[in-house]
């Protein structure tokens, strides 16, 4: 009888642990994130997300110059103001070759803004918020990293565009190359 | 459009309307977003956590967590598994994974074991496969031809394989300076 109620204890001990998880998280993140997601939804809808668009048309200009404005303006823009996944639809703007360029900058973004525009991705919010939580546990401020990991998304992000272009450039001359021997062989 | 003051009322009304009415909106998709995809993973993480915690499992993944995420080395390893071309797609669904291994280190850094100075460069390496699930279905959303597809799925999953450490490198740098005691 005694070891059965050791084991019931044991048992329930399991989840009461997960309840004070739960307890944190719901009472540490959900009103926060409520207040902010209404506010950066009501900031979409009055702003318009077809203004985007315009940023579109103007980041397929080739040129050196225009590196920039389609892998970190563009893709930031999409993000904030149309989210996680109708973002991606701003690729119909740029020729092919910078598809999946656009693709990798944008998506690389939907979670380095989470500590701040946390509209842009609420269901993976975990993917910031797991690590913050634990900083923000030792007591500390979260705003430098939160900060910190919008800003290096921007970097980040700025490579990915540029690498992928690179990649996608040279697999596309391959591709050529191959189509184009094979009727001699 | 009526001129004068009753018109003037009239806009006012209007615009004050259409504030007020996508404010609600709003916060209805907010409260709607966090009971569809927020509380369930929280409920989900939480017992996850909860099991992990009270049995000695903890500790073993302590073990583990503690010498990927501690140092840089450890994440950028971590970030280059996350992005090897065939995992990072199985690995990418919904963040799941991400999610999960970001909340561990997290219980790592409240329980003192991973210094928070870690935390940015852990961001970029429990997140090298982001979105490689999704390339094919993100493309056709930017409505790109069968043959970029063919070729942008290969393409950012290479590409990944240098940016996912490269992004561990630039936390680490950038968290220079950060939490000063």
């Amino acid at each position: 009888m005694h070891a059965l109620t050791v084991a019931a204890q044991w048992f329930i001990g399991l989840f009461i642990a997960g309840s004070t998880t739960f307890t944190g998280l719901v009472v540490g993140i959900v009103p926060l994130l409520i207040v902010l997601l209404t506010f950066f939804n009501t900031v979409i809808t009055l702003v318009g997300p077809e203004k985007v668009e315009r940023v579109g048309v103007w980041a397929a200009r080739s040129g050196l110059l225009f590196y920039p404005v389609r892998y970190i303006l563009l893709p930031v823009v999409a993000v904030l103001f149309l989210t996680n996944p109708m973002a991606y639809t701003m690729g119909r703007f740029l020729p092919e070759r910078f598809k999946p360029a656009f693709y990798d900058a944008a998506v690389s973004w939907v979670h380095p803004p989470l500590g701040i525009f946390p509209h842009v991705n609420p269901g993976e919010i975990f993917v910031w918020a797991g690590i913050a939580n634990g900083v923000q546990k030792l007591g500390l401020p979260l705003g430098d990293l939160a900060v910190r990991y919008l800003l290096t998304g921007l970097v980040v992000i700025f490579i990915r565009g540029i690498l992928t272009e690179r990649i996608t450039a040279i697999m596309w001359t391959r591709r050529r190359a191959r189509v184009a021997q094979e009727p001699v062989a | 459009m009526p001129g004068g003051f009753a018109g003037l009322l009239s806009n006012i009304g209007r615009a004050v309307g259409g504030v007020v009415g996508a404010l609600y909106q709003a916060g209805r998709d907010a409260i709607n977003s966090v009971i569809r995809n927020i509380l369930p993973f929280m409920a989900f993480i939480s017992v996850i956590i909860g099991i992990i915690n009270a049995t000695g499992l903890g500790h073993v993944i302590a073990v583990g967590l503690t010498a990927l995420s501690g140092n840089v080395l450890g994440l950028v390893i971590l970030s280059i598994i996350c992005a090897i071309p065939v995992l990072s797609p199985i690995l990418g669904p919904g963040a799941v994974i991400a999610q999960i291994i970001g909340t561990l280190i997290g219980t790592q850094i409240a329980a003192g074991n991973v210094r928070p100075i870690m935390a940015l460069p852990a961001l970029y390496g429990i997140d090298a496969q982001v979105g490689c699930d999704f390339i094919p279905v993100g493309l056709s959303l930017g409505e790109a031809e069968a043959e970029t597809v063919e070729i942008g799925v290969p393409a950012v999953l290479f590409s990944r394989m240098v940016t996912g450490p490269t992004a561990v490198v630039i936390g680490w740098i950038a968290s220079a300076g950060m939490f000063p005691k």
